[in-house]
């Protein structure tokens, strides 16, 4: 599959969305998939889900992207262009893909030679890795050890919920979330925490699965998800249910010009988004300011 | 032409995000904040955008806290990248066109150095910012009262461009990196564009009338003889703050209009042997045309 990219800026609906885009956010919290569930339940049933897929994660999401997953990180890592004493915030980055890639990003060599001495680079960059679900952060945890990064005082990895950050105002450069928003139970607050905890000039990445519009490559993209993912989750991780679950939630999700409004309505500026693989995958791009 | 257009582009302060909303009518392409309606900033598209105060009371009155909240201004962002383009340029000379100089520069501004990753490719949005700037302060010196009358057009063109390439000599060491960067195939157009209107804005000054194949001809070879003299700056040290550079301009420039010369006389010969051969074809045409009506004639009378 070819990576196509459209980038477009949006037209201001607001007024059309205000009024229906409250009824969507309370079906959002109240949804779990393609099932009705009370608010408070939903980040409980949530939680188990994770808690099952934790172990087989990372390969699930190679075998049902075929691989592709990899190189939207990528994108969405290049997008955010990290630099050097940076404070970074990555939510729902559980198995530590996008912080690596971050972290990389940094501390790679042609950087390193290439950075100048200046008072304020010297200031230490931290890459936080915050998720509800502790099972993921072990597997993200783990996995830093595989690659020598257990004890680098870089990485942090914090334990917390979206939607109640522990951190500071003002505080982070970057905020990413990649595969997480869809999961969160309101998604409002969610992008409220976001605003809060970054700095003046922060950027805000959302890398998620979004809506496909395509005619023929729609009705491919259901027929796979709801055909052949269920089946890969029984094969592979054993787990059919959560699997069911993330192909009803990707089509519950609001579609990209909703989400991004959402986003404009939370304060952010400079709201845009990025389809990638023709809607699959939408990278929405924002800065406080 | 070019000039108003020119005025309406840099009046805001930057030529290339400006250019991408300029086809209109469309609705507003940027999403604006409910929250921020009162807008300091001039936006000639934006005028059709939200006013959600008026129209949807309800709403308002639920969100009316943020509103609250927001009373400090709110900066757009168009206004935040000039400021941060401007502050980057002090660090250019030192750090070269480069991101680390535009982190350097948000860093002075008091902004995150996360917003240089949302500039549209990143150096070339510097070099385009400093092009726009010593293209507004060229008009602002015109403006102000620069004196060309005792000049004849070529000395004018001369000293039109001296002036402009001299806003150039703080960076000449890394000029040669602009010059790349504007090179890239992904920044041409924009980079061409802004030369053109320099070049237009040039000729404008000078006093130029033309408006046929002419223009072109005039831009395009100023358009020359600019980079030629930009090129050979790069390269000259001679001891008076760029003697030879400016030699060298005055010479390419007296060609340019020896040039022009030679093609308007070559053009008036053309016409001259155009008109020779137009009127022996119309008196052909006029013989054949008249023998075919007497023909028609007589087959009439029948």
């Amino acid at each position: 599959m070819a990576l196509r990219s459209i980038s477009r800026r949006f037209g201001s609906r607001v007024l059309s969305y205000r009024s229906s885009s409250l009824a969507s956010l309370h079906s959002h919290a109240t949804s779990f998939g393609f099932q009705q569930v009370k608010e408070e339940e939903k980040s409980k049933l949530v939680g188990n889900v994770f808690t099952n897929v934790a172990s087989s994660y990372d390969i699930m999401n190679d075998v049902m992207s075929g691989g592709l997953h990899r190189l939207w990180k990528e994108r969405l890592v290049g997008k955010l262009s990290p630099f050097a004493g940076m404070k970074h915030l990555d939510v729902a980055g559980g198995t530590g893909d996008v912080a690596f890639r971050i972290f990389d990003a940094v501390n790679s060599v042609k950087r390193r030679a290439l950075r100048k001495v200046d008072e304020d680079s010297l200031e230490e960059t931290q890459i936080y890795v915050c998720d509800i679900n502790p099972n993921m952060l072990n597997v993200g945890k783990q996995r830093a050890a595989e690659r020598g990064l257990g004890d680098n005082k870089s990485l942090v990895w914090v334990e917390g919920d979206a939607e109640a950050l522990s951190f500071d105002d003002n505080s982070m450069d970057g905020y990413t979330i990649a595969f997480g928003i869809r999961n969160v139970t309101h998604i409002e607050k969610a992008l409220a925490e976001a605003y809060r905890v970054l700095k003046r000039g922060g950027r805000f990445l959302c890398l998620e699965l979004s809506h496909v519009d395509i005619p023929v490559f729609k009705d491919v993209y259901d027929l796979y998800s709801f055909k052949v993912i269920p089946n890969l989750g029984e094969l592979i991780a054993g787990d059919r249910e959560s699997y069911q679950y993330l192909v009803e939630s990707v089509r519950r999700f609001p579609p990209q010009e909703k989400f991004a409004t959402m986003i404009a309505d939370a304060g952010f500026e400079k709201v845009e988004y990025e389809n990638l693989v023709g809607g699959v995958v939408a990278i929405h791009s924002a800065i406080k300011l | 032409m070019y000039r108003t257009a020119a005025r309406r582009l840099l009046g805001a302060g930057f030529t290339t995000s400006r250019l991408l909303r300029l086809p209109k009518p469309r609705p507003t392409t940027t999403i604006i904040p409910y929250s921020y309606c009162t807008s300091s900033m001039e936006s000639p598209i934006g005028n059709q955008s939200v006013n959600p105060n008026q129209s949807d009371p309800t709403a308002a009155r639920e969100e009316g806290h943020r509103r609250d909240e927001s009373r400090k201004p709110r900066a757009e962002f168009q206004e935040e990248q000039a400021r941060v383009l401007a502050a980057s340029l002090r660090h250019v000379p030192r750090l070269g066109w480069t991101e680390e100089a535009m982190i350097a520069g948000s860093r002075e501004v008091g902004v995150s150095p996360s917003i240089v990753g949302s500039f549209s490719r990143k150096e070339a949005a510097l070099v385009e910012y400093f092009m726009d700037e010593c293209l507004q302060l060229l008009i602002d010196r015109v403006d102000s009262g620069l004196d060309l009358q005792n000049l004849i057009p070529s000395e004018r063109v001369s000293k039109l461009v001296r002036i402009r390439l001299e806003m150039q000599i703080p960076y000449m060491s890394k000029w040669p990196q602009a010059l790349s960067i504007q090179a890239h195939p992904v920044n041409v157009p924009t980079s061409f564009k802004q030369r053109a209107m320099l070049v237009d804005e040039i000729w404008h000054t000078v006093g130029d009338g033309a408006s046929d194949l002419d223009w072109y001809v005039k831009r395009t070879v100023l358009g020359g003889v600019y980079s030629a003299t930009e090129i050979y700056m790069l390269t000259d040290d001679s001891p008076a703050e760029y003697r030879d550079t400016w030699a060298f301009l005055d010479d390419r420039v007296k060609d340019a209009f020896d040039l022009k010369k030679s093609i308007q006389e070559a053009k008036y010969f053309a016409q001259d042997i155009g008109a020779g051969v137009g009127k022996s074809f119309q008196g052909l045409m006029n013989g054949v045309m008249q023998t075919m009506s007497t023909r028609g004639g007589r087959s009439s009378a029948f």
